[in-house]
């Protein structure tokens, strides 16, 4: 039987447990020490706010205005969709509410005092009640039905207007009046590529073939090399025939271009090269 | 918004979207996929703010969290997707490696990215490696130790200095956030 794990050891798992990456063994063997360990509770939360910080080191993108209002749009009808079950229950509520409310219990009241005819008003009018209730508790819930289905129905129309949208922004890189083109070859291997570069709008395709595969938790990167710095554009894998595709947006001056190039790095990719070079193409002037 | 007021939602996305799209995007590397893990994220934000817990972290702590938990489902999804189907689908849309502010960032997020950027910078080269691996990649350790090469012990403690050095540095942003 393997021994309980110490409090040190235990406070050793925080780092990776808050970055996300604790293996599941120890991931069970530290939730059982926090039942019992406020030190190590706090310190996880410090570590866990910590951890969110590296957030802010991701490359800044923004969601297009438009798709950004769509969304917002989209999550506050859901959400207000999502209260609407609560209507379900609305005849329980409305009885439950008949108990105590003064004003619901009058015509009950009334009815002790008013003999058979006001018994008969009296029930009428209560299950008059119940059936207005559950008609509209209905009601309510095929509104909320409704409602969350055209909110998956506009989510899926944005999706596939941004789809129509990319495609276009993808023809128009590959075939505007300003297009470069630098190719790409490897060396004993090989794989090539063909990079399409459309400077006025900053778009970046990129196209290879025959690539190897890549070992397991690694990934290719493609860099784009000027004088003072190579700058990546992103990492990826190729499918299994070796091809693959890449498309990024970067705004770079038309002179400073120098080479294109890919490298084999860590899954993830890193901040400057460090693998062998399996692909590179110089442009015309660099 | 754990009492269930969709104008919390409204509120929330306002004051997070820039940061958690900005982090799915550079995790899915795909535009389109982008923007359905961080609807996915919100929503299941509003699904489960009840059971938001500020022992374990701020608010901040937490939407990230449930981001890149998703965006790292969504890579998953995609390769074993690829591997099954083995065809040759085009990779997504990578990001640009670039930490330059963009127009959506407004002056303070820019001011803590800056000072995020920092704090990485001051790590050794290894640690923070480890660190982007494990964070953006969603490798674990033991994956980190043979994509890198290096025994899954020196692994670990370079993950556990990183995340100190980061505590230390970052004591003050961390006071300051949500």
């Amino acid at each position: 039987m393997t021994a309980p794990m110490t409090h040190d050891e235990i406070r050793d798992l925080l780092a990776a447990e808050a970055a996300g990456v604790l293996d599941p063994a120890e991931r069970a063997a530290l939730t059982a020490h926090l039942e019992g360990c406020a030190e190590c509770v706090d310190e996880l939360r410090v570590l866990n706010d910590t951890a969110s910080l590296l957030a802010y080191s991701a490359p800044v993108a923004e969601l297009g205005t438009d798709a950004s209002a769509r969304m917002r749009a989209r999550l506050v009808a859901r959400a207000a969709a999502d209260r609407a079950p609560v209507a379900a229950a609305f005849p329980a509520l409305l009885v439950n509410a008949m108990a105590t409310e003064p004003e619901s219990v009058i015509p009950i009241t009334r009815a002790r005092r008013g003999g058979w005819g006001g018994w008969l008003a009296a029930a009428a009018s209560l299950l008059l009640l119940l059936g207005i209730g559950t008609y509209a508790g209905r009601l309510r819930a095929r509104v909320a039905e409704l409602e969350s289905a055209t909110a998956a129905l506009r989510s899926e129309r944005g999706r596939l207007q941004g789809r129509v949208a990319e495609n276009e922004r993808t023809m128009a890189s590959l075939s505007g009046p300003d297009v470069r083109v630098v190719t790409l070859a490897g060396g004993r291997t090989a794989p090539n590529g063909r990079m399409f570069w459309d400077p006025p709008t900053g778009r970046w395709t990129f196209f290879a073939h025959n690539l190897p595969a890549v070992r397991p938790g690694r990934e290719y990167q493609l860099w784009l090399v000027t004088a003072d710095h190579k700058i990546s554009a992103g990492t990826f894998r190729p499918g299994p025939r070796g091809d693959a595709m890449v498309q990024a947006e970067y705004k770079l001056d038309p002179a400073a271009l120098q080479a294109i190039a890919v490298t084999e790095e860590p899954a993830g990719g890193l901040p400057e090269p460090s693998g062998d070079i399996v692909l590179v193409g110089a442009t015309a002037g660099g | 918004m754990a009492a269930g007021d969709e104008s919390a939602l409204g509120e929330l996305y306002d004051r997070w979207h820039p940061l958690l799209y900005s982090l799915v995007l550079s995790i899915v590397r795909d535009a389109r996929d982008a923007e359905e893990v961080l609807e996915d994220a919100l929503w299941q934000a509003w699904r489960q703010a009840a059971s938001f817990n500020p022992s374990r972290g701020g608010v901040g702590s937490w939407l990230t969290s449930i981001a890149r938990s998703r965006a790292l489902d969504r890579v998953r999804a995609r390769r074993r997707a690829r591997d099954e189907v083995s065809l040759d689908e085009p990779e997504g849309a990578p990001t640009l490696a670039s930490a330059q502010p963009g127009p959506a960032d407004d002056t303070e997020a820019a001011d803590v990215r800056v000072r995020v950027q920092d704090a990485l910078a001051l790590l050794p080269r290894e640690q923070r490696d480890t660190m982007q691996m494990a964070y953006f990649g969603g490798l674990s350790q033991s994956e980190i130790a043979t994509a890198t090469g290096q025994p899954l012990g020196t692994v670990k403690t370079r993950m556990r200095l990183a995340m100190q050095k980061l505590r230390d540095t970052l004591a003050v942003l961390r006071e300051e956030a949500p």
